[in-house]
């Protein structure tokens, strides 16, 4: 194309993005299939940044992925799962919405290929804990294909204190080996009683416990309890093993009002400070957040249900926030995802955001201190 | 109590009652002898009554003017006056501008004088307007919810709402918006509950509560 | 229709003629189609045009001034009437295509809406593409151009039909330039409107002048917007606050005096190409296909003549939030623009609002902010009655009968509606996940 030099050629965002592509694919187009693979995990990395790929592991064989992959300790091998959270369901002729949306992250799960070892759960499946809430809920995740591990979220426990929960998913505290990675589920919404001096009835105490924002709740925390439960199941596993920790909570102390908290976070994290790979992946705060304490990486899970706000104090240095919802979409910031598990036990936490490209938040993104493989700014931050 | 439980009470009371008849009218609150060709339906803290025609139609609408009735008339006699304090108990309100400096101080006129009476009612009643906005802001119900959605679910203690930006070119609404507009968009998409009128009291105090949470914050109007 | 259209009397005329009387003479909509792929003859298109617009006024009217200086006219290519006449001659110029049977006013009818009235589109050799022809009415007012937005700005979008092979043939530019390059008449065109010799891009530069003067925004809403109360009829301002409030509609197609047309210039899946395919295992191969070869001639081959069209914008950006994605298009004088979507697959406005208001058709791609509407019938009655009045009142004639033919046409056959969706008994991917029956 010819440009006469007084006339400037409009350079919208379409011309951009072609421009972008054509750079991508100008350097693929002239490998052989073996250096295509190598070269393309970091092609990958770019063209997942754009949110070229369907699913991360779409065009990319697992093992070759993470051949490449150094690092001492116990070599396991890779793998991946998928998980759901925080769908908060109220019965279908009370809230359509909400159900539609986790059946919509079923469909997506059920579409993965390949497909995941398990698929998490990550608590707060019922809204006001009730039971045809969490027979709804039950239901729904008996369509996933794959087998499915359950958390159990402060929404589902405070109308009836966990009665329907572990009639239907058994004991909300576990754990379970897999592949080489030693996985903990953690009960970490414990409340010390606040009901019972002021008479509440189950529903009014559900009720205090669903508002983020009620001050007349308690903290959330996990209990001596639970954690001398904890410290006896991690006694019997070695430091080199990776570790894997579900929990609702953050198990770390991000903003009080909101009960984006853990309050014996410290106590936890001193049980798992000792192995050298801990990832703890949580629920409960329905956004992109990404924090490292020590030599544990954290990640949250997208929720479902509705998207929060970031909060205005207490938010991680590491964490790069998700753009800011659209409110006429009631399925932005929203979605389901997947975690990639390296043979070393440390993961790639993918956030598959429905109608946006997905983020992708990678182990050494965290390990470098937030250095290496930024994550893509948001355009539009909260506020 | 809520309305349906008065509800419930009525149909209770109703089926005690006598015939049918021509007319009808709305419920009045019992006189002291009973008009003839109506019945008295109590409610159970057997003080509060109202008078029924007989002919009134057993239908729902009839039966809610009923409950409605009913409970003005035990609100009126019962006013809750802990409202304040229980909400503010589970959800911070910002505190409006502290005005005492103007007590007692600088050049004198009638409208100029002000005593720390003054200050404390403009304190009480701005404080109350935004706290009542709390209130409505935390409810589903009180929004008409059809789907049991309340605005804290996407904004805890009014985050994400920032006032300070209107008014402003409104995307979903595909023109220039003020804050009541949005505030009635949201009620009608995301709540799914009845749009107010721009001078409905919920309205105002929505507003108030939204701006309150933002105290100290610059405004940049027009801001994305 | 006036008398000077049939001053060329033929048999095929008249026998024409007699279908028409036989069909009802007020039926403005069906023109005698003597030109090639049935669009009206150039010259009478022409005369039509001069009976339509007969001043030129920059800014048109309609759109507030400011906003067309400063958002819609490029810097270089102002509006002149050298520019304007040139592109007019050029928009009508059947020489553009290659075997002479095509020009631009062949799917963009002057007749007929500035479209063709197709599902999709028939070009040369009568091969048919993949989508449906946008209206030229007030495409000046559009952030980018194409279903997908692959052209920036009109003068990008008017190079691309002329090189395409199903569409107007020809196999590159200079070829594209040979009826104007060996004519006199272009030589001095071009001189006065650019000040240079002929060349491809000052083509796509003055087709846009041109086409920056087909400016239509005079309709009943319009006056009804400045204040005349009595322009909508009830009917159409129950739908303008149905199209405010609970269709849901102007979140999308936002209506400003600044960007009056009606669409907010962003591309969204609304599920329309998800009815006839596997999105999932389209997306998949159209990456193995692009990382081989992507320039622009490949891009717009595939947009018209493959499956692959049906990925939408995703095949310009690549981005997974584009997969099946299209442009919000225009709603004004959507009356005349029928059949509807990118696909032309939806041939009444009765069927769009059927389309929507089941919550579009599901996929996993499908925007959120598509849900079922709950709409009751006089509620869809009264946002199509809203949506023909946002015709330029110079079509009157054409609106009314589009409207009873579209009337007709639904009256019959309603073959998107579907009332459990729509009133949200049957959830969208409820039956994808939990099988046939449901939830219990």
């Amino acid at each position: 194309m010819n440009d006469n030099a007084k006339i400037p050629h409009i350079r919208s965002v379409e011309t951009r993005h072609l421009e972008e592509r054509e750079t991508l694919f100008r350097g693929l187009s002239n490998l052989d299939r073996r250096s295509f693979l190598k070269v393309s995990t970091g092609a990958a990395a770019a063209a997942l940044a754009a949110g070229a790929s369907n699913h991360f592991h779409s065009f990319l064989p697992v093992n070759v992925a993470y051949a490449a992959e150094g690092g001492g300790g116990v070599q396991g091998q890779g793998f991946t799962f998928a998980y759901i959270s925080d769908s908060h369901l109220y019965v279908k002729k009370t809230n359509e919405r909400f159900v539609r949306q986790l059946l919509r992250a079923v469909d997506d799960i059920n579409k993965l290929d390949p497909q995941p070892d398990f698929v998490f759960y990550g608590g707060d499946l019922a809204q006001l804990g009730r039971k045809e809430e969490l027979d709804l809920g039950a239901q729904i995740l008996k369509s996933i294909k794959a087998p499915v591990h359950m958390m159990v979220g402060e929404h589902d426990w405070y109308f009836d204190m966990g009665q329907r929960w572990n009639e239907l998913f058994g004991a909300q505290t576990y754990s379970f080996d897999h592949k080489g990675v030693h996985f903990v589920v953690l009960m970490s919404v414990q409340e010390k009683d606040f009901w019972s001096a002021r008479g509440m009835s189950p529903a009014e105490r559900m009720h205090t416990v669903a508002g983020l924002d009620n001050a007349v709740q308690s903290a959330f925390e996990v209990g001596a309890a639970q954690r001398e439960w904890l410290r006896k199941d991690l006694d019997k596993v070695p430091k080199s093993t990776p570790l894997i920790v579900f929990s609702h909570s953050p198990l770390y102390k991000l903003y009080r009002p909101w009960n984006f908290w853990t309050d014996d976070a410290e106590d936890v994290q001193a049980l798992l400070q000792r192995f050298d790979r801990v990832t703890v992946l949580h629920g409960h705060t329905h956004q992109v957040l990404t924090n490292r304490i020590g030599n544990i990486q954290f990640h949250g899970m997208l929720s479902t249900a509705w998207p929060w706000p970031y909060a205005p104090q207490g938010l991680p240095a590491l964490t790069v926030q998700m753009n800011r919802p659209n409110p006429f979409d009631s399925n932005d910031g929203l979605g389901d995802g997947t975690v990639s598990v390296h043979p070393d036990g440390l993961v790639d936490k993918l956030y598959s955001l429905w109608n946006r490209n997905p983020m992708q938040v990678k182990a050494s993104y965290l390990s470098s201190g937030g250095k290496s493989d930024v994550p893509v700014a948001p355009t539009l931050a909260s506020y | 109590m809520n309305n349906s439980s008065f509800l419930a009470l009525i149909v209770l009371a109703s089926t005690l009652a006598a015939q049918a008849d021509s007319q009808s009218s709305a419920p009045q609150a019992s006189p002291a002898t009973p008009a003839a060709g109506s019945k008295t339906v109590k409610l159970c803290d057997n003080k509060t009554t109202v008078q029924v025609p007989n002919d009134a139609p057993k239908t729902r609408a009839e039966g809610q003017k009923i409950s409605d009735a009913l409970m003005a008339q035990w609100k009126a006699t019962n006013p809750d006056t802990k409202w304040v304090k229980e909400e503010v108990e589970a959800h911070q309100v910002v505190t409006p501008a502290d005005n005492s400096k103007l007590v007692g101080t600088g050049q004198s006129s009638t409208y100029g004088t002000v005593t720390q009476q003054d200050v404390q009612v403009w304190k009480n009643e701005t404080y109350k307007t935004a706290v009542y906005g709390s209130k409505v802001f935390h409810s589903g119900d009180e929004l008409g919810s059809e789907i049991a959605v309340s605005c804290d679910m996407c904004h805890p203690r009014a985050a994400n709402t920032h006032p300070e930006s209107y008014p402003k070119f409104q995307p979903q609404l595909g023109r220039v918006a003020l804050l009541r507009d949005m505030i009635n968009w949201c009620i009608e998409h995301p709540v799914r509950g009845k749009v107010l009128a721009p001078d409905d009291p919920k309205m105002r105090a929505l507003e108030a509560y939204i701006i309150a949470q933002r105290k100290g914050v610059p405004l940049d109007y027009g801001k994305r | 229709m006036n008398k000077s259209d049939w001053v060329r009397p033929s048999c095929r005329a008249v026998l024409i003629c007699l279908a028409m009387a036989a069909r009802g003479a007020e039926s403005v909509a069906a023109e005698p189609a003597t030109a090639p792929h049935g669009a009206m003859p150039m010259p009478a298109q022409q005369q039509r045009l001069d009976q339509l617009i007969t001043g030129l006024s920059t800014p048109p009217p309609g759109i507030d001034p400011v906003a067309w200086a400063t958002i819609y006219v490029p810097a270089g290519n102002e509006v002149t009437p050298e520019r304007i006449a040139l592109g007019r001659k050029l928009y009508f110029d059947t020489r553009l295509s290659k075997d002479g049977t095509l020009s631009c006013a062949t799917c963009h009818d002057v007749s007929r809406g500035f479209t063709d009235h197709r599902s999709v589109s028939e070009g040369i050799g009568d091969h048919l593409g993949k989508r449906s022809a946008p209206t030229t009415m007030n495409a000046a007012l559009l952030q980018s151009q194409f279903w997908d937005g692959r052209a920036p700005t009109l003068e990008e979008q008017a190079k691309l039909p002329i090189l395409n092979p199903i569409e107007m043939g020809h196999p590159d530019a200079a070829s594209a330039m040979g009826a104007v390059n060996t004519d006199q008449s272009y030589q001095a065109l071009f001189q006065r409107a650019y000040g240079r010799a002929p060349n491809y891009d000052d083509l796509g530069r003055a087709i846009a002048s041109f086409e920056r003067t087909l400016i239509f925004l005079d309709s009943p809403f319009d006056r009804f917007a400045a204040g005349d109360g009595a322009a909508l009829s009830a009917a159409a301002q129950r739908g303008l606050a149905l199209f405010n409030g609970k269709a849901r509609c102007v979140s999308c197609h936002m209506i400003n005096s600044s960007n009056p047309l009606g669409t907010d210039n962003r591309f969204h899946n609304i599920g329309v190409s998800a009815r006839k395919q596997n999105f999932e295992a389209l997306a998949a191969q159209a990456l193995g296909i692009l990382s081989q070869n992507n320039d622009t001639a490949a891009l717009d081959k595939l947009a018209i003549q493959t499956d692959m069209s049906e990925l939408g914008r995703f095949l310009v950006t690549k981005q997974r939030q584009d997969i099946g994605s299209f442009k919000t298009e225009q709603l004004r004088n959507v009356g005349l623009t029928a059949p509807y979507m990118h696909d032309g697959s939806l041939h009444t406005l009765w069927d769009v609002m059927d389309h929507y208001n089941k919550g579009g058709e599901t996929n996993a791609y499908l925007d959120g902010g598509i849900e079922p509407l709950n709409l009751s019938e006089n509620e869809i009655n009264d946002v199509v009655a809203f949506l023909f009045s946002l015709t330029d009142r110079r079509f009157t004639p054409q609106n009314e009968a589009a409207l009873r033919e579209q009337q007709q046409l639904a009256a019959k056959n309603r073959p998107f509606r579907d009332n459990a969706l729509a009133h949200r008994e049957t959830l969208p991917f409820e039956q994808r996940v939990m099988g046939p029956a449901g939830l219990k």
